[in-house]
């Protein structure tokens, strides 16, 4: 009895749910939302399992969607191994220069001018090091 | 015939005296690497960063020519002088 009381609850808490105010939500809650919304629309049951779940995330007013270690990271390290040093890092070409000679300090070997102005972010600078010491997987 | 570069895109002269510049700055860098007392070593290494940081602005073309050349003299000098030094 209480469970389908709940139910009611839940579809008529469902029902005033429009598009445009998921589209206004941002984040993991968006797609939470809109997966779960196409997903109950053609079922008319909804188990106690689901409606405790959207209950959970309707529950948020003026709150942004909440902060998961993954979403902190992405945010944080928006850098990569593929960060390019002038376009992402605005590093300038003197900088880059002083990179690959502490590059040539740190493992010994002279990297030609040809070859160093080349070398634009540390992926390339890491592949690049493995070809000329022959280093493979 | 209208010029596919974009408008930022340096002039040939540009762009080879801007190579100058960064093998100058890389000579000097290496040169300055073989300076035996670490202290000194620092201050030189300081004292080339500030100096090409210093007229990374100049953009006539007369004066960066001068630059290098100046640069290129004095690096020439401490070459010699490194190379005294070890003999």
């Amino acid at each position: 009895m209480a469970s389908r009381a709940l139910c009611v609850c839940v579809r008529a808490a469902l029902r005033p749910l429009p598009r445009r105010s998921v589209a206004a939500l941002s984040g993991a809650v968006c797609r939470q939302r809109s997966t779960l919304s196409t997903h109950a629309q053609p079922t008319p049951l909804l188990s106690k399992q689901v409606s405790s779940y959207l209950y959970k995330s309707c529950r948020q007013y003026s709150e942004g969607p909440p902060l998961t270690l993954e979403s902190i990271a992405e945010r944080v390290l928006y850098l990569t191994v593929n960060s390019h040093f002038m376009k992402d890092l605005g590093l300038d070409s003197l900088d880059q220069v002083e990179i690959i000679m502490a590059i040539e300090d740190e493992f010994g070997f002279e990297i030609p001018d040809a070859d160093g102005e080349k070398l634009m972010t540390p992926q390339e600078i890491v592949d690049y090091i493995a070809d000329k010491q022959d280093v493979y997987e | 015939m209208s010029s596919r570069l974009p408008p930022a895109a340096l002039s040939l002269r540009q762009f080879l005296l801007r190579q100058q510049v960064l093998s100058l700055y890389r000579r000097i860098l290496q040169a300055v690497r073989q300076i035996p007392d670490p202290a000194d070593r620092r201050y030189m290494k300081d004292w080339a960063r500030d100096e090409f940081r210093r007229n990374q602005t100049a953009s006539e073309e007369i004066t960066i020519r001068m630059m290098i050349s100046q640069g290129l003299q004095q690096v020439q000098e401490l070459e010699r002088a490194l190379k005294l030094a070890r003999s």
